[in-house]
C-alpha cells in the first residue's frame, strides 16, 4: 500500500482531471448514458490520488507540512477539485466542471513550474508562516471560485438576454446563485488576502526584529504584487457592495471577479517568473542580493 | 402466434368521432370482459387516451385473434357506433407491425406532442387493466413489458422528452429558473385574467412560489381571480408599488394598449433597489413596453419570445427522432426474435423428451445387464448420458435460435419434425 501511495505522481491526478474535463466538454456534442459514470469515476479517482499525494508529502516532509510553493498550488487545486466533486454529485446536470477544471489544471501546471523547496522557517515564526500561507491560499481559492461563478453568470445572462433555451448539455446554475457566489467570493478574497498580507508583514517584521531569517525588503516584487493584489481585491469587494442596490450590480460584480482573477494570475506569473527574496532560503537570498542591486 | 391491432388516433379519427370512441376506465374494463367472453383463449389490451383508442389482440396457433374487421365491429359495438363509420378511419396491423407501433406509441413517437411522457403511464394503466380483467397473457404481457423497456431506453438515450414544449413550462423552467434559484421567497404578481396565467402559476407553484398577488382593473374580478389562483388580491391603482415589490410578473390582460408603459415602469424601478425582475408578458397585444426589456436587471419575455423558444425545442425533439426510431427498431427485432423462438418451444420440448426417453430406456437396459454397478457409478453414467444428449442437441437448437431472429423458422421446424419423427 505504501509503495502504491508513494508511486502516485502529479501526472496521475492531472490526467484524471483532464479526462473529466474532456467528458464535460463532450456534453453538448453528444448524449451518452456511460459518460456520467466515467465523469464521476475519473473526477473521484483524480481527487483521491490528489489527496493521497498531498497526504504523502505532508507526512514525509521534515519541515512544516506542505510549505513550498509547489504544495501551495496543489493545495489550492485540491480545494477547487473538492468543490467541483461536491457540485458534480449534488447537481450533476449543471456543467460547472467545464469552467472549474481548467483552473484546477492551471494550478497543477503552476505547481509543476514552482519550487518544491519549503519556504525558510524558524520555530519562532512558524505560526505566522502558517497563518500567512493559509490566508493567501484561501484568498486565491476564493478569487478563482468567484471568477468561475462570474464567468458562468455572464454566459447565463447572455443566454437569457438572447431569449434562448439552455443548449443541450450546457446547463448552468441560476443568476441568483451565481451572483450570490460571486459577491461572497469577492468579500472572502478581499479579507483573506488582506489578512494574508498583514500576517506576511508581521512575519517579516518578527524575522527582522529577532534577526532570525533573511527578511524580505519592502520593495521586493512579491511584496509589491501582493500589496497591489490586496488593494485591488478590497476595491473590487467595496465596489461590488456599493453597487449592490443597483440593477447592474450583478453584471459589474461578474466582470470584477474576472478582473480579479486576471490580476491574481498576473501576480502568480510575476511570482513564478520574477526574481524575489520572498520564500528563499537565507544562503540563496544572500547570493540574490549580490546579483540584484 | 399472431398479433393483431386496430386503432385510431388524432391523425386519422376526427375529434367528434374520437370523443364517441373514447373509453372511460369502467367502459374499458367492461369491453375487455366482453372480449374475453366472446373470444375465449385470446389476449387483449385496450389503450384509450384522449388522442387514441387502440385494441391489441394476440393468440397462440390454436386460438388466433379475430380478424381485423371483427375487431373493428367489436369496438363499434362497444361504443354504440356504426361499424361502417368507424372502419374507414381505423388502422389495422398484424404481427411485427403491431409490435413496432406499440413501441413507438409507448415512446411518445406517435403522440400529438412528440416525446410527451404521459403516454408511458397510460400504456402501463392499459396493461394493468387487462391484467385485472384477466385478458392479458404471456404474449401481450411480453409485448407491453418490452414496450415500457423501449420507452425507458428512448427517454434515457435520447433527448426526445427533455425540452419543454408549452409556453408556460418553457417560461418557468427555461427562463424564470435561469434567473432565480428558488421561488419560495419571491413575490409573483399576476396582472389580468388571461387563461395562460393559471397554467403558468401551476408551474410556479410547483417550483415553490407561495407569495402571489393578483391585480385587475376591476377589483371584484381581482378578488375572484385571487381566490381561484390561490393568491391575494391587489389594487390596480397600486400597480407601481406592486411592480416595485414583485420579483416575477405574469401579465395576461386583454388591454389594447400597454398596461405598463416605460414611464410607469421607471417609477416602479426606483423602489426595486436593483433586484432582478422577470416579466412573462403573455398578452396579445403586449402589456409591457418592449423598451422595458432593455433595462438592466429586467428579463422580459413576450409570448413571441416564448413561442420561438418552444419552436426551437420542437425542432430539437425532431432531431432526436432518428435515434429514437433506431431504438424502436432494435427492440422490435429483439422482441420478434424472442417471439419466433418461443414458437419453437413445443418442438424443442418434444425433441428433448424423445432423447430423454430413449436415453432412459437404454440406461435401464444397461443397468439390468450390469447389476453389479453401485449407485455412484449409475449416477455417473446417467450424468454422462445427459451431457451427451445436451451436447448433441446444442447445434440444432442454436441453429433454430439463429433462424428465429429473421422470422418464424418453419423450414427448420419441419425438418426437425421429419428427421426425428416428432408427432404433434
Amino acid at each position: 500500500m505504501t509503495e502504491f501511495i508513494s508511486g502516485i505522481s502529479v501526472v496521475c491526478f492531472a490526467a484524471s482531471y483532464l479526462v473529466a474535463l474532456a467528458c464535460e466538454a463532450s456534453r453538448p456534442l453528444f448524449r451518452s448514458g456511460l459518460r456520467g459514470a466515467v465523469l464521476v469515476g475519473f473526477a473521484t479517482a483524480g481527487f483521491l490520488a490528489h489527496t493521497l499525494f498531498l497526504a504523502w508529502r505532508a507526512a514525509h516532509e521534515p519541515n512544516v507540512p506542505l510549505s513550498s510553493a509547489f504544495d501551495w498550488y496543489l493545495l489550492a487545486a485540491w480545494l477547487l477539485a473538492g468543490g467541483y466533486l461536491w457540485l458534480l454529485v449534488a447537481n450533476p446536470r449543471t456543467q460547472v466542471g467545464l469552467f472549474l477544471l481548467p483552473v484546477v489544471l492551471g494550478l497543477v501546471g503552476a505547481a509543476q513550474l514552482s519550487s518544491r523547496a519549503p519556504f525558510p522557517q524558524s520555530p519562532a515564526t512558524q505560526v505566522w508562516g502558517v497563518i500567512h500561507g493559509s490566508f493567501n491560499l484561501a484568498a486565491s481559492v476564493a478569487v478563482a471560485g468567484g471568477a468561475v461563478a462570474g464567468l458562468m453568470w455572464l454566459i447565463q445572462a447572455t443566454r437569457l438576454t438572447r431569449k434562448r433555451t439552455p443548449a443541450q448539455g450546457l446547463r448552468l446554475p441560476s443568476l441568483e446563485l451565481l451572483a450570490a457566489t460571486t459577491d461572497r467570493a469577492a468579500w472572502i478574497a478581499a479579507w483573506t488576502a488582506a489578512a494574508g498580507f498583514v500576517s506576511g508583514l508581521v512575519l517579516n517584521a518578527v524575522n527582522r526584529q529577532r534577526g532570525l531569517l533573511e527578511t524580505v525588503p519592502w520593495n521586493d516584487p512579491v511584496v509589491l504584487r501582493m500589496g497591489m493584489l490586496v488593494a485591488w481585491l478590497i476595491a473590487a469587494a467595496i465596489a461590488t457592495r456599493a453597487l449592490a442596490r443597483r440593477p447592474e450590480a450583478a453584471r459589474v460584480a461578474a466582470w470584477l471577479s474576472l478582473a480579479s482573477f486576471v490580476v491574481l494570475t498576473a501576480s502568480i506569473l510575476w511570482g513564478v517568473l520574477g526574481t524575489t527574496r520572498h520564500g528563499v532560503p537565507p544562503t540563496q537570498a544572500s547570493a540574490l542580493r549580490e546579483v540584484v542591486p | 402466434m399472431t398479433l393483431a391491432f386496430v386503432g385510431g388516433t388524432h391523425r386519422t379519427v376526427p375529434l367528434a368521432l374520437r370523443e364517441r370512441l373514447a373509453f372511460s376506465a369502467e367502459q374499458a374494463a367492461e369491453a375487455l370482459c366482453r372480449f374475453r367472453d366472446r373470444f375465449p383463449g385470446r389476449e387483449v389490451v385496450l389503450l384509450s387516451t384522449c388522442n387514441r383508442v387502440e385494441l391489441y389482440a394476440a393468440g397462440e396457433e390454436a386460438a388466433v385473434p379475430p380478424p381485423a374487421e371483427q375487431l373493428v365491429s367489436f369496438l363499434a359495438e362497444c361504443r354504440g357506433i356504426d361499424a361502417a363509420v368507424l372502419a374507414p378511419v381505423l388502422a389495422r396491423e398484424s404481427d411485427e407491425a403491431v409490435v413496432r407501433h406499440l413501441f413507438s406509441v409507448a415512446s411518445g413517437l406517435d403522440s400529438m406532442v412528440l416525446g410527451e411522457p404521459q403516454i408511458v403511464s397510460q400504456v402501463k394503466q392499459a396493461w394493468a387493466l387487462a391484467q385485472r380483467t384477466e385478458t392479458a397473457g404471456p404474449l401481450t404481457g411480453g409485448m407491453f413489458q418490452a414496450a415500457l423497456r423501449t420507452a425507458k431506453r428512448v427517454a434515457s438515450e435520447t433527448a426526445l422528452g427533455r425540452e419543454r414544449l408549452s409556453i408556460p413550462s418553457v417560461a418557468v423552467a427555461d427562463f424564470a429558473r435561469g434567473v432565480f434559484e428558488r421561488f419560495d421567497d419571491k413575490r409573483v404578481l399576476v396582472i389580468g385574467a388571461g387563461k395562460m396565467a393559471h397554467e403558468t402559476l401551476r408551474y410556479l407553484r410547483e417550483a415553490g412560489a407561495r407569495d402571489i398577488v393578483v391585480v385587475n382593473r376591476t377589483a371584484d374580478r381581482a378578488d375572484r381571480l385571487a381566490a381561484r389562483l390561490g393568491g391575494r388580491p391587489g389594487r390596480f391603482a397600486d400597480l407601481v408599488a406592486e411592480l416595485a415589490a414583485a420579483d416575477l410578473v405574469v401579465s395576461t390582460t386583454g388591454a389594447s394598449e400597454p398596461v405598463v408603459p416605460a414611464d410607469l415602469f421607471a417609477r416602479a424601478e426606483t423602489g426595486r433597489e436593483g433586484r432582478p425582475l422577470v416579466v412573462l408578458d403573455l398578452a396579445v397585444p403586449r402589456d409591457f413596453d418592449p423598451a422595458i426589456g432593455a433595462r438592466p436587471g429586467v428579463w422580459l419575455y413576450s409570448i413571441d419570445d416564448l413561442g420561438a423558444a418552444c419552436e426551437a425545442n420542437r425542432r430539437s425533439r425532431q432531431r432526436e427522432m432518428p435515434g429514437a426510431l433506431a431504438i424502436v427498431d432494435e427492440e422490435t427485432r429483439r422482441f420478434m426474435g424472442d417471439l419466433h423462438h418461443r414458437s419453437t418451444a413445443p418442438v424443442i420440448e418434444r425433441l428433448r423428451a424423445g432423447w430423454t426417453e430413449t436415453g432412459d430406456a437404454e440406461l435401464d437396459r444397461l443397468f439390468r445387464r450390469v447389476p453389479s454397478l453401485d449407485d455412484a457409478a449409475r449416477a455417473e453414467i446417467r450424468q454422462a448420458f445427459e451431457r451427451y444428449a445436451a451436447k448433441m442437441l446444442h447445434s440444432p437448437l442454436a441453429s433454430l435460435r439463429n433462424e428465429s431472429r429473421s422470422g418464424p423458422p418453419h423450414g427448420l421446424l419441419d425438418a426437425l419434425k421429419r428427421l426425428f419423427d416428432l408427432k404433434e
